[in-house]
């Protein structure tokens, strides 16, 4: 397993997405798919950056774990903002998605992007601590 | 990749420039472009996208303010998106509310 501390900072995305991208290529994840999972983790951190950590007035950190198996590539991000599962975020229904741009409403795209890019993805939250896993498989 | 927006002004046109990675760290720096084209009051916004390596939903939110403060007549064009990134504007219906083209004009 990689271990990473990233500063929870929007500046700090790309240090982030660069991980990602790193193991995926190592992992020979497709290019395809490896951008579904830096999209994914991208969205995610950006939600705790800006709601569990900014908006309550919080800094701190986010921890970047990356553990390959035979069968698949997990990345947990873990931090200590707020607590949110972004799975109770009501996403955009397919009639949403088919509205013209300037009837759109904003919220909740970032996480539905995250979650449709994803093989699987789970929330935990232990210990004051948010854990955001994201899993992509390799068979 | 650092970000990128230009924009030029081309007769009723307002052609932007996207390079590099869109991310919410660089959102507001596309949607000042936007503002400053909308300023223009352009009969077109076009969007050349061909260098954009990355977009996140941030992007996408900036192309929804571009349609409401331009207006629904303001047609947006939308120029070599490939791969993912015209991946990430199909599963969120964003293909459907643009003009998509490979090249322009």
């Amino acid at each position: 397993m990689i271990q990473h501390s990233i500063p929870a900072n929007l500046a700090a995305l790309s240090d982030i997405r660069q991980l990602v991208t790193l193991a995926c290529q190592n992992a020979r994840l497709s290019e395809e798919a490896t951008y579904r999972l830096a999209l994914a983790v991208d969205e995610i951190a950006t939600n705790i950056i800006t709601h569990g950590y900014e908006e309550q007035g919080l800094s701190g950190r986010i921890g970047v774990s990356i553990e390959r198996t035979d069968q698949s590539l997990t990345v947990v991000l873990e931090d200590t903002g707020a607590a949110y599962d972004p799975r109770t975020q009501s996403l955009p229904t397919a009639e949403d998605l088919d509205r013209p741009l300037e009837d759109r409403e904003i919220g909740g795209l970032g996480i539905f992007l995250a979650l449709q890019g994803v093989d699987c993805f789970d929330y935990q939250r232990s210990n004051n601590v948010n854990r955001n896993i994201f899993g992509m498989n390799l068979a | 990749m650092a970000f990128s927006a230009n924009l030029e002004m081309v007769d009723s046109e307002a052609r932007i420039t996207l390079e590099g990675e869109l991310d919410a760290a660089v959102a507001d720096q596309f949607r000042q472009t936007v503002e400053h084209a909308a300023q223009e009051k352009p009969q077109k916004l076009v969007l050349f996208m061909d260098k954009l390596q990355f977009m996140a939903s941030a992007g996408l939110r900036v192309l929804v303010f571009a349609k409401q403060r331009m207006g629904r007549d303001v047609a947006i064009y939308v120029i070599g998106a490939t791969g993912p990134v015209l991946n990430t504007m199909q599963m969120s219906g964003f293909h459907q509310a643009v003009y998509l083209q490979e090249s322009y004009p």
